[in-house]
């Protein structure tokens, strides 16, 4: 275990790859059926967020704002423009749910989100994300807890047979998709919150839709607590299963800091086999496991000689870590966009919470970069290796396709490093 | 240093026809309906072309997190291209109470001690112009300090929207940058280009042209522009104001301070771009000038037409329908005609009276202009018999739905279609998506389906 380096004495972030708190707010809450975010702040928080998020998935996305401008900041303690903005939004779509979350405006303000959620009579679900504090994960993780306080019914018993899977927020559509089919196949009925894989993942046909469409239903979050286990899978999203304790006592709760690598599968594997009472897994699976401790072997040779660093938000970091140590890649910098728990567990020589101006100055220290877009640059300029993952994601298609999760995904994200690496170390 | 910009004066701006129809109220925008950036997105647009200077946003992560990186503004600068950097205080929950006026200094430290540029723009955002952070104090210190400009741009995103934040940010550089500096040589055929941001190097296909009739830029806002010649700019014979009516403010108060003249062109098609090289040459006023304009369009445009000639063939008789917003419904359609497409139909959603005159000129009376183009194109592709669609993503299920061709208008261009051989680029596009088998392909059915 190398040193972390939780905060650097610097005045600003210069090429920062830190994302905003309401954005993962927002996006936690385009991953349930039929939902409209509402963003309070200023136009311009939403617009960014909006344009943000329609190039990374390639898909429309629902989102409204509350349009706060220096009048109303000054005049309104916020019911003003969020009753305004529910009635504009009512008159013209019904949402299943409208997602109340704040900005760093909003909240300087001191708006009580809560005491006007509450007198307005529309489904709706509140959230606290200034921009000035967390990121993604932390809106994302936020959010889900609010759903679940908020909307999810008390009970006191459950059935065996359902699973509640809460991913952290970098999980794509499709990883989400594997995650559930994994567990479906030891005979459990999945839910998962928030639900990306159905809602922002192939959608011909319905682009015309002004609310999100696909995802988990708001009905179905209500029964939530009628389940008998609880997966978590990273750190962001432990609060977000305790509320849910809190909601149903006799729930089993699993922790997962992240599903990547021989090691964290055979741990997820283990828990369905024992919460089953099952002997073996589905066949494919038996054959999956095969495919990567032999992909490994057949990685281990370029990857065991490759440096790398590794940028993104903390509940990938581990995750992208462990599966490429496995294969004995040597973890150099990992950068990571805010503190979490999780920099305490990577085997890394240096963690740093920061920006890419970081990366730059030890750009000597690594030979291949995995992370995001604003990656690419720096990865050109030093004629680093690239593999990208992480939002954003604008210049490529398929990060919906892309899964890196479980067994088969661990196989196939080696493979892509490894021939990164191998290109790179020849010159292209 | 200039007080702060008087924003309500800025939105009775006179010079722009369009404004009679926009009055105080639709100004506000309204909650739970609104779409569109907000003002400290319209001065970044604004401004970010400016490669030699460092641009600092002073807020907390969201204004600038997600908007780094995101335009191919091209420069021809030698130095590092800080248009692609991303620079914020990236406040926290400390600051938001203690004031963020020390991190502030200590950032504009750490950006000219680390790249060295030529002028820092400080830009103030909702959560910063709320706590009361006295930017422009900071601002002056650091120019005493450093010995060079460090602008303060008042546009905080909660002012107003994109055009109004772009015309904060023409106040700034008037009131701190413009006649700061003069040149070291003057022709008398200096112009300004104003509000062309060079985005995948549009302005790249049209100022060979100009510079070959000697016509020199003395300097632009901003695209590939400069912080030292900016402050020249004042020395003009002319500006030129390039598709940018949120700009318009500027060369105004440019004409009454420095008595330079102004003209609005689009170098969008053969026929704006040919009318905009001749009216600058006009303008400049001289006669040489204005022949070898002419000569130089002649010549242009010969070239152009041999070029278009196998596509010529493939674009008649095919008829266009135009979804997209502001200028972009008549510029699209002027240069869809020049390319001898049809335009039936172009969108006039939320247009200026200004756009909406214009779009009627191009499309003529058969033309029709949507005002609900949502719920209007699919009835205008079958009654015309549509063959393309160029329109916003939202719209490509229409067109997969009518077995049309399509074209994303709306998405980050990768390419340039400005001036004559943009036309060039934006013809082989409509061609490859006139052939491209795709959206027939998509529409199949599945075999279980009904
Ligand atoms: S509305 Fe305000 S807080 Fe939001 S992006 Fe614009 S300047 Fe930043």
């Amino acid at each position: 275990m190398g040193e972390v380096i939780r905060r650097i004495d610097k005045p600003l972030q210069v090429n920062p790859f830190r994302l905003s708190q309401p954005m993962g707010a927002a996006l936690a809450f385009l991953g349930i059926d039929g939902c409209m975010p509402l963003m309070h702040g200023g136009m311009g928080c939403t617009s960014f967020t909006k344009v943000f998020l329609t190039r990374h998935f390639c898909e429309p996305i629902a989102i409204q704002t509350t349009a706060v401008t220096d009048v109303t900041a000054v005049l309104d303690g916020g019911d003003g423009s969020i009753v305004e903005a529910v009635k504009n939004i009512t008159a013209k779509v019904t949402p299943s749910l409208i997602g109340l979350h704040s900005t760093g405006l909003t909240e300087t303000k001191g708006d009580d989100l809560r005491g006007i959620a509450s007198q307005i009579d529309y489904p709706m679900v509140y959230v606290h994300s200034p921009d000035y504090e967390g990121g993604l994960e932390s809106g994302w993780g936020k959010t889900t807890c609010a759903l679940i306080e908020q909307l999810v019914a008390p009970c006191q018993q459950g059935r065996r047979n359902k699973v509640v899977l809460l991913p952290h927020v970098s999980l794509t559509p499709i990883e989400v998709e594997k995650l559930k089919e994994f567990i479906a196949g030891f005979g459990f009925e999945v839910q998962a919150l928030p639900d990306l894989s159905t809602s922002l993942d192939g959608h011909l046909g319905e682009k015309q839709s002004a609310l999100s469409s696909g995802g988990i239903t708001v009905e179905a979050i209500r029964e939530l607590a009628d389940a008998g286990l609880i997966l978590s899978v990273g750190d962001s999203m432990r609060l977000s299963a305790e509320a849910l304790l809190k909601k149903n006592a006799t729930l089993c709760h699993r922790h997962f800091p992240h599903l990547q690598g021989l090691e964290a599968t055979d741990q997820l594997a283990a828990c369905l086999l024992e919460f089953s009472h099952r002997e073996l897994p589905p066949a494919g699976v038996i054959r999956w496991r095969k495919r990567l401790q032999d992909t490994l072997l057949d990685c281990h040779f370029a990857l065991g000689q490759t440096r790398v660093l590794l940028v993104g938000e903390p509940d990938f970091l581990s995750g992208a870590a462990q599966l490429l140590r496995e294969a004995g890649s040597q973890i150099r910098l990992v950068l990571s966009s805010v503190d979490s728990p999780q920099l305490d567990r990577l085997t890394a020589d240096t963690v740093l919470v920061g920006d890419l101006e970081e990366a730059e100055k030890r750009q000597q220290d690594f030979d291949l970069v995995v992370g995001n877009f604003h990656t690419e640059a720096l990865a050109r300029r030093f004629g680093k290796g690239l593999v990208l993952r992480g939002f954003p994601n604008w210049e490529v298609v398929g990060n919906q396709l892309r899964n890196d999760q479980l067994y088969e995904g661990g196989s196939a994200f080696l493979c892509e490093v490894a021939n990164a690496a191998e290109r790179s170390r020849h010159g292209h | 240093m200039a007080p702060k910009p008087k924003i309500r004066e800025l939105l009775q701006e006179s010079a722009c026809s369009h404004n009679k129809s926009r009055s105080g109220a639709c100004n506000a925008p309204k909650p739970g309906a609104t779409t569109g950036g907000c003002a400290f997105e319209g001065a970044q647009i604004t401004l970010f072309p400016f490669a030699d200077a460092a641009h600092l946003v002073h807020g907390p992560i969201t204004c600038l997190g997600a908007s780094w990186e995101t335009r191919l503004t091209g420069t021809s600068w030698p130095g590092r291209d800080l248009t692609q950097m991303g620079f914020t205080t990236g406040i926290s929950t400390n600051d938001v109470v203690f004031g963020g006026e020390e991190k502030l200094r200590s950032a504009i430290d750490h950006i000219v001690h680390h790249y060295a540029p030529e002028a820092v723009f400080v830009y103030s955002t909702c959560v910063t112009a709320m706590i009361g952070d006295d930017i422009d104090s900071v601002c002056r210190k650091a120019t005493e300090a450093h010995g060079l400009p460090v602008v303060p741009v008042h546009a905080p995103g909660f002012v107003g929207s994109k055009n109004l934040g772009s015309r904060l940010a023409g106040e700034a550089v008037l009131s701190q940058l413009i006649g700061t500096r003069e040149p070291e040589k003057q022709t008398p055929f200096d112009i300004n280009l104003i509000g062309e941001y060079n985005v995948t190097g549009d302005m790249w296909q049209y100022t060979p042209l100009l510079e070959e009739l000697g016509i020199r830029l003395l300097s632009t806002l901003s695209g590939d522009g400069r912080v030292a010649s900016i402050r020249t700019a004042h020395r003009a014979r002319l500006n030129v104001l390039v598709c940018a009516k949120s700009l318009v403010s500027l060369p105004r108060q440019m004409q009454e301070r420095y008595g330079i003249p102004f003209i609005s062109v689009s170098f969008y098609g053969k026929r704006d771009t040919s009318a905009s090289i001749l009216a600058i040459a006009e303008a400049l006023g001289d006669a040489e000038l204005v022949q070898r304009a002419r000569a130089l369009i002649a010549r242009e445009e010969t070239l152009l037409e041999q070029k278009l000639e196998p596509y010529r063939k493939i674009f008649q008789g095919k008829k266009a329908v135009l979804n997209t917003g502001g200028n972009k419904s008549w510029s699209i359609a002027s240069a869809l005609q020049d390319l001898g497409l049809e335009v039936v139909a172009t969108s006039v959603k939320k247009a200026t009276e200004e756009d909406r005159y214009k779009a009627r000129q191009y499309l003529g009376e058969q033309g029709v202009l949507m005002t609900e183009p949502g719920q209007e194109q699919a009835r205008i592709i079958d009654q015309t018999g549509a063959d393309l669609l160029l329109a916003g993503g939202r719209s490509l299920f229409t067109a997969i739905k009518k077995r049309i061709a399509f074209v994303d208008v709306n998405q980050e261009k990768k390419k340039s279609y400005g001036a004559y051989l943009g036309l060039l680029n934006l013809a082989e596009d409509l061609n490859n998506a006139l052939h491209n088998p795709v959206f027939k392909n998509v529409a199949r059915r599945a075999p279980w389906e009904k």
